[in-house]
C-alpha cells in the first residue's frame, strides 16, 4: 500500500534529529514502505530571527533536492517576521508543498492571520506543532503550543484553510484532543509522535472521520507505520490514512 | 519463536484499556504471533494491597500458563509482603516480579527494596521493572509518578549484579558494557531505523542486552515486529533479541542459548 508520510524532518542548518545523515530517512522510508516525506526543520526552543528560518527552509530545499521524488519541503516560517510572506512565497516557487509552524505563536494568534490567508490563496496546507499539554513542566517549556481548541478557533475563522493538527501520538491529552476536534471539520489530524497507544487511531477515525486523518511519523518510523498498519480499520480507511487524504490536500494546491 | 516480556492486563484507571484481560491478551498475541509473554496486572500499581491484584492475574492465566508467564507486583513499603511474596512462588506461580518504585514511591535502591529484590531473587524470579507506564505528556494531572533516570537503574544494577532484570519501557539507559549484570531492556521505546537505537544499544551493551517487549495491552504490538524485522544482524542476533535472551532469564528450557 502507497504511503505519504505527512510529518517527518531532516537534519540540516546545524540541527540534528538523532541521526547521523539524512540517507537513514530514505533507507527508513524504503524499509516500511514509505513512497514519499514531506518536510521541515523548524526551530524548536525560542523565538529564531529570520536568517535563521531561512537558512533552515534552505537546508530543506537541498534535501529535496538530493532526494529527488522521495522527500519534499514545508516552509517554515515564524509569524510576524515581516520576511515570512516572501519567504512562503520562495519556499513554494522553489518546489515546497506546505507551510509549518512550531510554538512561536498559538494558530489562533491574530500575528498568525496573514500566513493563514497566505496559505489559502495558494492552496497549501499549514502543519502547526500541537499539545495538549497535561503536565506544568510540559506547558511551561512550551507556553505558546498549540491545541485542539485553538485549531478550532483558528478553523472557525478560516474554514477553507487546510490546517493540520500535528502528532496526536505527541501532543498530550489526545482524547481531550479528539472531543475538541469534533466540531472542527475543517481540521485534519495527523497520526505522528511516539505514542502508539492501543486505540487511538481507531478513536482518532470513529471520532473524525477516516477523511481527516493522516499518516504521519513525526520520525517514530516504525511506530508511525506500526500504529496504523495495526489499527482495527477497513483497507480503504487504512488506504486513505496512508495517503489519499494528503494526496488530497496536495492536488488543491493553486498553481499558475 | 517470539516471546514477549513487556504486557499488561487489568485496570487502569486515567484510561479505558480495551480488552484488558487474560484472554483480550491472548487474541492479541495470536495476531501478532507471539508465543509466549510476561505479563502484570497493572492495577497493583496503584490499588493500596497490590496483592490483591496478583491474585487477580493469578485466576486469570490459570488456563494459559503455556502462554502467559505471569509477574507479580509488591511495595517494599506494605506490611506483609514477605507472606505475599510467598503465596506468588509457592501458591500463585509466579515468575517474577514487577516493581513500580514512582508510583508506590522509593528508589530500587533504598534498603527495604533491595530486600524484597534479594528475596524474590532467591526464589529464582526475574526483577521487571517499568520506566513509566504511560508516556509523560499523557499523563493525567494526578498522575505525578516520574520517570525513573538512567542513573537509577544503572544504580540498581551496580547494588545487585547478579539479579536478573528485565527493563521495561526504557530509553535512554546507560548502555556501557556491563557483561558480568544480567539484564534485558526491552525495544519497545527503541527503534531498528532512523535512530538504530536497538543496534547501538547491542553494540555498547552486548548482544544479551536486548529482548522483544511491546507494552500490551497499552500499545500496539506492530510496532515491535517491525522493528525486530528491520533489524539488521544476523539470524543469531535476531533470535536472542526475538526469544533467547528473555528465555535464559527466564529459565524456560528449550528456548534458552
Amino acid at each position: 500500500m502507497r504511503k505519504i508520510d505527512c510529518h517527518m524532518h531532516v537534519n540540516g542548518a546545524g540541527i540534528s534529529w538523532g541521526w547521523d545523515h539524512n540517507d537513514r530517512i530514505i533507507e527508513a522510508a524504503d524499509a516500511l514502505g514509505i513512497d514519499e516525506l514531506y518536510a521541515s526543520i523548524p526551530v524548536t526552543r525560542g523565538m529564531p530571527d529570520f536568517p535563521r528560518v531561512r537558512e533552515c527552509n534552505d537546508a530543506v530545499l537541498e534535501a529535496m533536492g538530493r532526494y529527488k521524488g522521495r522527500l519534499f519541503g514545508y516552509c517554515f516560517v515564524v509569524p510576524g517576521h515581516r520576511e515570512s510572506l516572501d519567504e512562503i512565497d520562495r519556499c513554494l516557487e522553489a518546489g515546497m508543498s506546505g507551510v509549518k509552524l512550531y510554538n512561536q505563536y498559538r494558530i489562533c494568534d491574530p500575528v498568525v492571520f496573514p500566513v493563514l490567508e497566505k496559505a489559502i490563496e495558494e492552496g497549501v496546507p499549514v502543519l502547526e506543532h500541537a499539545g495538549r499539554p497535561t503536565t506544568r513542566d510540559f506547558l511551561d517549556q512550551q507556553p505558546n503550543i498549540s491545541d485542539a481548541g485553538h485549531f478550532a478557533e483558528a478553523a472557525r475563522r478560516y474554514p477553507e484553510c487546510m490546517l493540520i493538527e500535528a502528532h496526536i501520538g505527541g501532543g498530550g491529552d489526545w482524547e481531550w484532543a479528539l472531543k475538541q476536534l469534533r466540531d472542527a471539520p475543517s481540521v485534519y489530524l495527523d497520526t505522528s509522535g511516539s505514542i502508539i497507544d492501543d486505540g487511538m487511531v481507531e478513536a482518532c477515525v470513529r471520532e473524525l472521520g477516516a477523511g481527516r486523518i493522516l499518516f504521519g511519523t513525526d520520525m517514530t518510523m516504525e511506530g508511525g507505520v506500526g500504529k496504523v498498519l495495526g489499527a482495527d480499520l477497513t483497507e480503504a480507511q487504512k488506504e486513505r490514512l496512508f495517503w489519499r487524504n494528503f494526496q488530497g490536500i496536495l492536488d488543491r494546491r493553486r498553481r499558475g | 519463536m517470539l516471546i514477549d516480556i513487556n504486557t499488561w492486563i487489568g485496570h487502569w484507571p486515567f484510561r479505558r484499556l480495551s480488552r484488558a484481560t487474560a484472554s483480550g491478551l491472548l487474541r492479541r498475541m495470536d495476531r501478532a504471533g507471539i508465543d509466549m509473554t510476561v505479563v502484570a496486572d497493572v492495577s497493583a500499581a496503584l490499588y493500596r494491597n497490590s496483592h490483591a491484584a496478583n491474585e487477580e492475574l493469578a485466576a486469570q492465566v490459570r488456563r494459559h500458563r503455556d502462554r502467559l508467564l505471569p509477574v507479580a507486583t509488591l511495595d517494599p513499603g506494605f506490611p506483609g509482603w514477605r507472606e505475599d511474596l510467598r503465596r506468588c512462588a509457592e501458591e500463585l506461580g509466579m515468575v517474577g516480579l514487577r516493581l513500580y518504585p514512582q508510583y508506590h514511591e522509593y528508589r530500587l535502591t533504598d534498603p527495604e527494596a533491595l530486600e524484597l529484590i534479594d528475596a524474590a531473587s532467591e526464589r529464582g524470579f526475574v526483577v521487571q521493572v517499568p520506566q513509566r507506564v504511560e508516556d509523560r505528556r499523557t499523563r493525567h494531572p494526578w498522575d505525578r509518578a516520574r520517570d525513573l533516570s538512567g542513573d537509577e537503574f544503572l544504580q540498581a544494577l551496580q547494588a545487585r549484579p547478579q539479579v536478573k532484570w528485565m527493563f521495561l519501557n526504557a530509553l535512554g539507559l546507560p548502555v556501557r558494557a556491563f557483561p558480568e549484570a544480567r539484564y534485558v531492556a526491552d525495544i519497545s521505546r527503541m527503534a531498528a531505523v532512523l535512530q538504530r537505537s536497538m543496534q547501538a544499544f547491542l553494540d555498547k551493551g552486548g548482544n544479551d542486552k536486548l529482548a522483544f517487549g511491546t507494552g500490551m495491552v497499552f500499545k500496539v504490538p506492530d510496532p515491535a515486529l517491525l522493528k525486530l524485522e528491520l533489524l539488521d544482524r544476523g539470524k543469531r542476533v535476531r533470535d536472542r533479541v526475538a526469544f533467547r535472551n528473555a528465555a535464559n532469564l527466564l529459565g524456560l528450557k528449550g528456548t534458552g542459548r
